[in-house]
């Protein structure tokens, strides 16, 4: 690729990353050369800009009045070019589309964050869109109907493209925050009507915690009926529901990337790093050129590519054992029923963040397919009493009997599943080994399996929890090369099976290690004498060398490597 | 964008589970062209504020809010400190189109107070090194 097609591609508002295809950004006429410029295997990304479709009727236009609404056209020319295609039909507010995607007539008002301020976000053209609110009624009958007439376009043609929905949602302060949340008026007077319906009027709302509570049900019920709408209209195509994080659109990064400073390259890594352990996907369709670049493109580039964009759709499935390809690497699993704080109260999360920094998954729900199971064998799972229903606690204790590592939490086990445990163990005839190290802990083994149960809640006044953590990975005897660095220096670890020429070794581990920052960072990699150095592979800005206990790596600033490791270790 | 900027939430007063709160000011962003102030910074220097509020840098009237953006300015050696309901904001996220209008909202609303410790300061060191 030469240089120039290199930086218009950067620029392109068409296609702004993650293979979007933004139909409604360029003439018709120039569709199919767009549509060409995407590499033939590549998934394309379409989301609907619903409310450019919208006519001051109330009709919907597909085509009729405007060519650049010709959806139909569109499937055209996807299928005679023999195109792999799916839509993305907005569930919320979208940050990347004028009024967040809603028609003109039902923009009525505009949505408010948590601070109080109106959301709006600026595009990589500058162009600041404001977000309107999802609770005003107009919204969503116009979306009732937007979806209405869209499944009776798809239901007309042949193709059969897949539908997600798309849930956007923004990072602000270490939390994602989806753009349907709102405390605009409108948002207040559907709540009252809420509390009409679902509320005795002679129960009054005690108390601020329970009127908080109601409107996250609130929240919750509209975007359940928002799917729900949208699956029954286009139920034939209707792929499932997936949630985004647009990069850089929250109101503290509409504020920083306007000032002279803009949002930093690091801050930005924090954020896609951060999705990557939560499992979510991620758009950078609002970044521009000059936040999009180095480093940043660099790492999206090696990391998330059409392949980790289809298995995160579901598209392709994760085999059971490494293959040819590296795939991405990781150890733990940590299941938090959507509490994402718990694992930080019981300081596991803070011990990852010294050891183990992204080399775990945290999932808000367990997805028990024998697909997933086989594929995560080998990964520790944690779990959390808070909010454990007898399906979870069913499915963890099954994944124990497949041979699988088990470790829970058990600090607020409710009465029921301690009882339901204690006849899995003696049906099971399990010994139990107790053990008091900071806190009880209680260990069971069954062939390869091994189930550890704890109570977090002392590990509080123990003082110290990450001596807890400490001493109970050295059980685990966790075989990876240990990764010194600073705190922003960010590494990703992959894995693949080993080639014919290389047979001495279990497998082969790649860490690709980037330093976004503007200063010069110092790594360390301990081999643990497990792990043979193979090669160092296209480092820029960066040195490696070998010492007798890994290697020592020199990152200039904006500097990245990536180095390859045999594992050696004798198979038990 | 001159100096520092806080953007800050009027909460008027109300009855909460049972017990009365007063109206409070409080602090949402506070930022200058280089990036945001430091929270640890916000905190060390909230220190010297014992009547504002540990939960979220709230305070009970606008002049002690004043008094902290102040002293936050001279602490970063910024002559002046820009404050900005969320109100005032919001107005200006009304007419703002783009980049270029959304910036311009930052030196259009808001008050101008000005640290005349750092004024000071800075003319002195002005005639030193003119």
């Amino acid at each position: 690729m030469s240089h120039s097609e290199e930086t218009r591609q950067q620029l392109d508002p068409v296609r702004p990353g993650e293979q979007w295809f933004c139909y409604w950004k360029t003439s018709a006429s120039l569709w199919e050369a767009r549509i060409q410029e995407f590499a033939p295997h590549e998934i394309i990304f379409i989301p609907l800009y619903w409310g450019f479709h919208a006519e001051s009727d109330g009709s919907w236009d597909f085509g009729k009045y405007l060519a650049e609404r010709d959806l139909g056209r569109l499937i055209q020319v996807l299928t005679q070019h023999g195109r792999k295609y799916c839509w993305l039909l907005p569930l919320t507010p979208a940050p990347f589309l004028p009024n967040g995607g809603v028609p003109i007539n039902a923009a009525r008002i505009m949505s408010i964050s948590k601070p109080g301020m109106h959301l709006a976000c600026l595009d990589q053209d500058n162009v600041l869109h404001k977000m309107y609110s999802f609770f005003e009624p107009k919204v969503f009958q116009n979306f009732a109907g937007f979806v209405a007439a869209f499944g009776n376009l798809l239901s007309q043609t042949k193709a059969r493209a897949p539908v997600w929905g798309a849930e956007f949602s923004y990072k602000e302060e270490g939390k994602t925050v989806s753009f349907l949340h709102d405390q605009s008026l409108a948002f207040e007077q559907g709540f009252s009507r809420y509390l009409k319906k679902n509320q005795p009027p002679s129960e009054e709302l005690s108390n601020s915690q329970a009127e908080m509570t109601l409107k996250s049900a609130f929240e919750k019920d509209l975007a359940s009926l928002l799917s729900t709408m949208a699956q029954d209209a286009l139920a034939p195509f209707w792929a499932g529901s997936k949630e985004i994080v647009i990069f850089g659109s929250g109101p503290k990064d509409t504020i920083q990337r306007a000032i002279a400073s803009g949002k930093s390259q690091v801050d930005y890594f924090k954020d896609l790093f951060d999705c990557y352990v939560h499992h979510r996907w991620f758009s950078t369709c609002l970044l521009t050129s000059k936040e999009k670049k180095q480093l940043l493109k660099r790492c999206l580039e090696e990391h998330f590519d059409n392949a980790e964009i289809e298995h995160r759709f579901h598209y392709l499935a994760e085999a059971a054992e490494p293959g040819a390809e590296f795939r991405p690497f990781a150890l733990m699993d940590l299941f938090d029923q959507s509490h994402p704080e718990i694992f930080q109260q019981n300081g596991l999360k803070e011990f990852l963040g010294q050891h183990y920094r992204w080399m775990y998954y945290q999932h808000d729900k367990l997805d028990f397919t024998p697909e997933w199971i086989d594929s995560s064998h080998q990964r520790i799972k944690f779990f959390h009493s808070v909010s454990m229903d007898r399906t979870l606690f069913a499915q963890a204790l099954k994944l124990f009997m497949m041979g699988q590592t088990i470790i829970i939490d058990r600090s607020e086990l409710a009465d029921d599943l301690d009882k339901r445990l204690q006849i899995f163990f003696l049906e099971n005839n399990l010994k139990i080994q107790s053990v008091n190290f900071m806190t009880s802990i209680q260990l069971c083994e069954l062939g390869e399996g091994r189930l550890i149960l704890f109570e977090g809640q002392k590990l509080k006044s123990q003082g110290d929890p990450l001596k807890f953590w400490d001493q109970l990975f050295r059980f685990f005897k966790l075989t990876h090369p240990v990764v010194q660095s600073d705190s922003e220096i960010f590494s990703l670890w992959r894995i693949r099976a080993t080639s014919p020429h290389e047979l001495n070794y279990l497998d082969v581990r790649r860490v690709n290690l980037y330093n976004p920052t503007s200063y010069k960072k110092a790594v360390h990699v301990h081999t643990q004498k497990k792990f043979a150095f193979m090669k160092v592979i296209d480092p820029l800005h960066a040195t490696a060398k070998t010492t007798p206990e890994g290697v020592e790596i020199e990152l200039l600033p904006n500097g990245k490597l990536a180095l390859d490791f045999g594992h050696y270790e004798e198979r038990r | 964008m001159n100096g520092l900027t806080l953007i800050y939430h009027f909460q008027s007063s109300q009855n909460q589970d049972q017990e009365f709160r007063p109206a409070s000011y409080r602090v949402i962003y506070f930022f200058n062209d280089e990036g945001f102030v430091e929270q640890a910074t916000l905190v060390e220097l909230l220190k010297a504020f014992p009547e504002a509020g540990a939960d979220g840098m709230t305070f009970l009237n606008l002049d002690d809010l004043k008094a902290f953006a102040l002293r936050v300015g001279q602490e970063l050696q910024s002559p002046q400190v820009k404050l900005i309901s969320v109100q005032d904001y919001n107005i200006g996220l009304d007419g703002a189109k783009d980049l270029t209008s959304y910036r311009e909202l930052f030196s259009k609303y808001g008050e101008a107070l000005m640290s005349e410790t750092v004024v000071k300061k800075k003319g002195l060191l002005g005639k030193i090194f003119s």
